[in-house]
């Protein structure tokens, strides 16, 4: 708040060390009841006690709140806050209420180090992520750091497996599908076996996910915290990832797979947003049995005609962003690597939809 | 299972006092970047080392004024503090400016008006409110009314249902003709708004104006009690960029006034705003004015099926850098048909994650708001008025398009004066 301006207005201020700089890390939580995620929070929480940690439980709900209370940890000590949801005119607004309401109270009160969001085992966390993966140039003190999902050893696989009524969807499985890390928990009460079996059907779904194993929710949270999923940060580490890929067989009917492909040479920028928005946005691609591919978490490398610079790809259910990395592609050969989560996926059919339209328009370029 | 209890085990959470309705600036400012690509840059904005501003000094700054930051001066990023001194003299300069600038408008007034309705607050520029409003006016029970109408919080259960889907609904040829009426009925309200425009009305006047023609053309002004707004339409003065509550302010001679219409006639919606001219401008308003304009028709001239929605942005940013104008980027264009605001969401800035692409038949709206300084924005404690963070001057234009075969439809657009919009001829 303001101090009161008592001294001389001709008298030289000392400065002040710039503020506005740091972004606010959000991770999200997700999985199933009783899988351990508050255990992990409340690791976190005392782990990092030294750092101002705000902790939001359950995302927001539809339209009717007018608050939302969440915790806050600091030095040891845990406090409530309150977010204000006032909604004015959420219509024609950019930025999410829930968001705008982090980013008036840390106005207020101050930056928080990072920023926890704990969801119900029902929500599609791709929805969540949403919320926080804004345009760069909105110039938000928040950003999407990753997704974190937290898996029960014992029962993991039993939700996984569960039988869902036509058009419902697995939310076990979707919470995998868009995991960029995934804990799983309570290893002690599980056989080798049965662990090995989960893991198997866990990287089946998500072919780039890392998995953690733990006892008691205990990581080692340079693990979980700073992943930069969702940004150009870590993308010598994806590059790598992407490079060391292998497609993934199925472990469950009906399931969620990873397909991944590679192929060499340069894209058109405008040709392969063509292809990316008919993939997500108008589901134009089809598998052998006529089912629509529907794609959860897109993630690649390309390289653009005309661009010296690597380009990510990075993609949530229909939001999609192109962005130039600051890797140059200097001498390296120019490969295009992509991944794709989803379901109904039919990597043949994907890789010469892709091949045909977009890489054959830059012959010779 | 039943689920454990929530409790976070550091220890007793103290509850706190529930907070007083917050005084709510908006978000912080950060630089942006234009490059003729649409991708991004870098994931992570406002990351650029910042340079000293002192004159002829280019070291990399990471000290800032904090006279400044109070008066809420962007940047005045220094290295040192032996460079900020030796800048002191023509610095502090800026302090007395921006202290002046925000002293209130010398404004006529009756004595019972209140224009400081919330202590504390600090306004962005010299515009104040105008309390108390007059009460809310009533709508004839034979007009067909949209659900929020009879809410008590004002909210869409036909919005809410469809809130987060991208889906744009592509309209059957009855909902297109529906469309073309109400939005030729908006215009026409709008065209009578437009004649109010002078010094020395209020613009609840205007306002009043506007819910009488709404209502003799059988039609209910859209913005009544949209989440319990107001009034049957928005007034936004100079630096208020949009959703200005009309007051009991007169307009003075070199305002400039935006008047945002949207009204509502068996079962649709229609949607447009024109900023004008009060009396006589000065230069730097019919520049910000005219290019505002441009923007909106630029977009406009792109619009046709295959097109990206989020195409519009790199069009309208182009043209408004060009003229060394920001773009705001809190507010954006929208689907409109029997909803009020629904899917596709239609950003005005540039390289945006807007997902959807133009089909004949949708239906949708382009509102660019252009401003003289920085694109940062901050809504007054009534929750509504979205003012500049750095209190200059913001205009905006709007139409109604539909989407056809081989372009767009303005179904919004004016029938006269060649379909130039007021302030052309107000010259």
């Amino acid at each position: 708040m303001d101090e009161p301006v008592q001294q001389d207005d001709d008298d030289c201020p000392e400065l002040v060390p710039i503020e506005n700089d740091k972004q606010i890390p959000v991770t999200i939580i997700t999985g199933y009841l009783g899988a351990g995620k508050t255990t992990l929070l409340n690791f976190i929480l005392s782990e990092q006690h030294n750092k101002r940690i705000a902790v939001i439980l359950n995302e927001f709900g539809e339209g009717s709140a007018l608050e939302k209370s969440l915790a806050v940890s600091q030095a040891g000590e845990l406090y409530e806050e309150w977010l204000e949801l006032r909604n004015g005119c959420l219509c024609c607004s950019v930025k999410d209420n829930g968001l705008k309401a982090i980013e008036n109270l840390m106005e207020k009160k101050g930056k928080f180090d990072y920023i926890l969001l704990e969801t119900t085992g029902l929500a599609d966390p791709g929805a969540v992520a949403a919320m926080f993966w804004v345009d760069a140039d909105l110039g938000s003190d928040v950003y999407l750091d990753g997704i974190v999902t937290v898996i029960d050893a014992k029962y993991g696989l039993q939700h996984l497996k569960e039988e869902k009524p036509e058009g419902l969807v697995n939310e076990a499985a979707r919470q995998i599908a868009l995991a960029d890390l995934a804990i799983v928990n309570k290893t002690d009460l599980v056989e080798q076996e049965a662990l090995q079996e989960l893991r198997d059907t866990v990287r089946s779904i998500n072919g780039l996910v890392k998995i953690l194993e733990t006892q008691k929710s205990r990581v080692d949270l340079s693990e979980v915290l700073d992943l930069h999923s969702f940004d150009s940060k870590d993308s010598a580490n994806l590059a790598e990832k992407l490079r060391l890929m292998k497609d993934s067989k199925p472990h469950l009917d009906k399931s969620i797979l990873t397909v991944t492909f590679e192929l060499d040479g340069n894209l058109s920028e405008d040709v392969l947003n063509i292809f990316v928005q008919n993939l997500l946005w108008e589901k134009m691609f089809h598998n052998k049995e006529g089912l629509p591919m529907t794609v959860i978490r897109l993630k690649g490398i390309v390289s653009l005609a005309g661009k010296a610079h690597q380009v990510m790809l990075q993609g949530v259910h229909e939001l999609y962003e192109l962005n130039e990395l600051p890797q140059l592609w200097g001498d390296d050969p120019r490969i295009n690597r992509l991944v794709f989560i989803g379901r109904n996926l039919d990597k043949d059919i994907l890789q010469e939809q892709f091949t045909s339209t977009v890489v054959a328009q830059e012959k010779g370029a | 299972m039943p689920r454990p209890p929530l409790a976070l085990r550091l220890g007793p959470i103290p509850r706190m006092r529930r907070p007083p309705p917050a005084i709510r600036p908006g978000p912080p400012l950060s630089p942006s970047s234009l490059s003729d690509s649409t991708l991004s840059t870098d994931g992570m904005a406002s990351l650029q080392a910042k340079e000293c501003e002192a004159d002829g000094c280019c070291q990399e700054a990471k000290l800032q004024c904090p006279r400044c930051i109070t008066l809420g001066i962007q940047g005045s990023y220094f290295c040192s503090q032996e460079c900020f001194k030796k800048n002191w003299a023509t610095h502090k300069l800026l302090h007395k400016k921006a202290k002046e600038q925000n002293n209130e408008e010398p404004n006529e007034c009756a004595k019972d008006v209140n224009t400081d309705p919330w202590p504390g607050y600090r306004f962005t520029g010299t515009l104040r409110p105008y309390y108390p409003l007059t009460p809310l006016r009533l709508v004839p029970g034979d007009i067909q009314r949209p659900d929020y109408a009879d809410h008590s919080r004002g909210m869409s259960e036909s919005e809410q249902t469809l809130k987060g889907t991208s889906q744009i609904k592509i309209l059957p040829p009855e909902d297109i003709e529906g469309m073309r009426v109400v939005c030729k009925l908006a215009r026409e309200v709008l065209d009578i708004a437009a004649l109010m425009v002078k010094p020395g009305i209020t613009t609840e006047e205007i306002d009043h104006t506007v819910h009488l023609a709404c209502t003799a053309r059988k039609c209910y002004p859209s913005p009544l009690n949209y989440y319990n707004f107001p009034k049957s339409c928005c007034t936004s003065v100079n630096e208020v960029i949009c959703h200005g509550i009309p007051d009991q302010r007169p307009l003075q001679d070199g305002d400039i006034l935006n008047v945002d219409i949207t009204v509502y006639h068996n079962g649709f919606h229609g949607d447009l705003n024109e900023t004008f001219y009060v009396g006589e401008v000065d230069e730097g308003a019919r520049k910000l004015v005219q290019t505002t304009y441009e923007c909106l028709m630029q977009a406009i001239d792109s619009v046709k099926p295959g097109i990206r929605y989020r195409e519009l942005g790199n069009i309208i940013q182009k043209h408004a850098q060009a003229n060394c104008f920001s773009v705001v980027r809190s507010y954006c264009g929208h689907g409109i048909h029997r909803l009020f605001h629904t899917a596709p969401n239609v950003p005005h800035y540039a390289k945006n994650k807007a997902v959807g692409v133009m089909k004949p038949g949708h239906v949708f709206t382009i509102e660019p708001m252009i401003c003289e300084g920085g694109w940062q924005d901050e809504t007054w404690p009534d929750g509504w008025t979205a003012v500049t963070r750095d209190g200059k001057r913001s205009a905006q234009f709007e139409h109604t398009l539909l989407v056809t075969e081989t372009g767009c439809e303005i179904l919004t657009c004016r029938l006269d004066d060649k379909g130039d919009a007021h302030f052309i001829s107000q010259t």
